[in-house]
């Protein structure tokens, strides 16, 4: 009785193993490292009222600027920011048409006075900085400490495409390194109740690791408002997932142009709050906190 | 009370009877149109070049009005008016006559200003006249259903994704990526602008679809 009981256990086990074969189920990802929120940086924000005035726009300049909007008109204030390679910081300012330089640790340095209202900016090779103007979509040319360079012409780093194949894989046309590196990165992301929506490279390194933004849905019913997740994970050079981000949160009040930027292993996000800029961000070179699965 | 409770169902059948009556008669209404015709008119107001002259920097009816431009610039894109619902012909005849290019809801709505909000924009695009019913983000749910399809993968350029209160943009198309293209009247851009963009921006966007498409 005892034998016929563990062979019928030993079918069971047979038969789960080869239902997780590649042509069966869908083989569930193994066990993901979840890197945990590590910082956030707190920038505090003037909220002006509806008169915009010298006065007001000159209060309070260690602080970012926002303007509520009113019905039917969004928020106005930072949308655009990136890092520079000591972990400073970069914001704009589009209400004071300025760029505003903060420490690592969020300290207000300085402000780079640029004449117009920008949304977004880049950091490119060398600290050489590049920011859009809001009102033209121009790229206007800046050093690391400020300075305009208008006889620069900036062009932003090319995108690495992606592709979405079904809901649970994707593609990341990565460039060419050599035989076991770089190349087409299979993107999986089997995740039981969810449906891949999109792809997004966010970054290589210079370890040619690559940082990639996924969203997600439970549901394609938005009868009651879209719901979706944000993930960002980071993929060695030879394509083998080494952790990923899934606490990413979506609450904006102004709507960012530049989102997630990733520098030195650290991905930051640009979330601006009606009453703060925060800048969340997870240290990707640090252990696992715990497996996801 | 109790005795009234018949007469109390009666007057509300009536008067959602009325209402849906009231419905049926403004979609008849609704001009129609080709989800073709949606996409070229949002890019039509998207690819209006113009150029800012000096009596456009200024607005007559508001002494506290600032301007989104220099003197001379070409611009492409109906620049952003709260309140505003103007296409291009309208906008080019008002730019010619004088008339503030553009403003922000701090201004109010100027009457002596031209150019279009996000609800003003996607009314034009589903081919509402500027001189018809104005409709804000709150009242587009009037003219615009609920689709019971997954936003994700069945939305049809020409539909749009709106927040009541808030903004709403025209969906034009996906990417292979899995990001979406919208036009949207951008108040933070100051114009009338097509982008690609992903979903997170969206989150808790409701989509809509007119009620007046031809399929």
């Amino acid at each position: 009785m005892a034998r016929s009981y563990r062979i019928f256990l030993l079918l069971l086990l047979f038969g789960l193993l080869a239902s997780d074969a590649p042509n069966g189920r869908p083989q569930l990802e193994p066990n993901v490292c979840t890197i945990p929120l590590t910082q956030v940086l707190r920038i505090p924000i003037t909220a002006l009222g509806t008169q915009l005035t010298a006065e007001s726009l000159n209060a309070a300049p260690a602080t970012l600027l926002l303007l509520p909007g009113a019905t039917d008109e969004l928020p106005w204030g930072p949308s655009g920011f990136d890092v520079l390679d000591d972990g400073s910081l970069l914001i704009t300012d589009p209400l004071r048409s300025r760029v505003s330089l903060f420490g690592s640790h969020g300290a207000f340095r300085k402000a780079w006075k640029i004449g117009f209202a920008a949304d977004s900016l880049t950091v490119i090779a060398n600290g050489v900085v590049l920011v859009r103007e809001a009102t033209t979509g121009q790229l206007h040319v800046f050093d690391r400490e400020g300075q305009a360079l208008p006889s620069e012409r900036g062009a932003l780093p090319e995108q690495v495409e992606a592709r979405v194949l079904n809901s649970n894989s994707g593609t990341v046309r990565r460039p060419v390194i050599d035989n076991a590196h770089g190349g087409p990165l299979a993107v999986q992301f089997d995740r039981p109740g969810l449906t891949l929506l999109s792809i997004e490279t966010l970054a290589i390194d210079q370890k040619d690791d690559t940082y990639v933004a996924l969203e997600a849905t439970a549901s394609g019913n938005a009868a009651e408002g879209l719901s979706l997740n944000k993930y960002v994970r980071r993929y060695s050079s030879d394509g083998k997932l080494l952790c990923e981000i899934a606490d990413i949160p979506l609450d904006y009040y102004v709507p960012p142009v530049d989102e997630l930027r990733v520098r030195k292993g650290k991905v930051y996000q640009l979330q601006t709050t009606n009453s703060e800029v925060r800048i969340n961000v997870w240290d990707t070179n640090q252990l696992c906190s715990r497996p996801s699965h | 009370m109790l005795s009234r409770l018949p007469l109390l169902l009666v007057c509300i059948w009536l008067i959602s009877g009325l209402h849906s009556h009231a419905q049926v008669g403004v979609i008849a209404r609704l001009p129609r149109t080709t989800r073709a015709e949606m996409v070229a008119r949002a890019k039509k107001l998207a690819n209006h070049t113009w150029v800012c002259g000096a009596p456009n920097l200024r607005a007559s009816c508001s002494k506290k009005y600032l301007s989104d431009w220099k003197f001379g610039q070409r611009v492409t894109g109906i620049p952003y008016r709260w309140g505003g619902i103007d296409g291009p012909e309208e906008f080019d005849r008002k730019l010619a006559d004088g008339l503030a290019a553009g403003a922000h809801s701090r201004f109010g709505v100027l009457k002596c200003a031209a150019g279009i909000d996000c609800s003003g924009f996607v009314s034009l695009c589903w081919g509402l006249s500027a001189s018809g019913h104005a409709y804000s983000t709150s009242s587009l749910r009037e003219i615009g259903g609920k689709p019971k399809y997954n936003v994700f993968a069945d939305m049809k350029p020409g539909d749009v994704l709106n927040k009541p209160g808030t903004h709403v943009v025209l969906f034009t198309g996906y990417n292979l990526d899995g990001t979406i293209n919208v036009c949207e009247a951008s108040s933070s851009q100051a114009r009338v602008v097509c982008r690609k963009t992903t979903w997170s921006r969206f989150k808790g966007y409701i989509p809509l679809q007119y009620k007046g498409i031809e399929d």
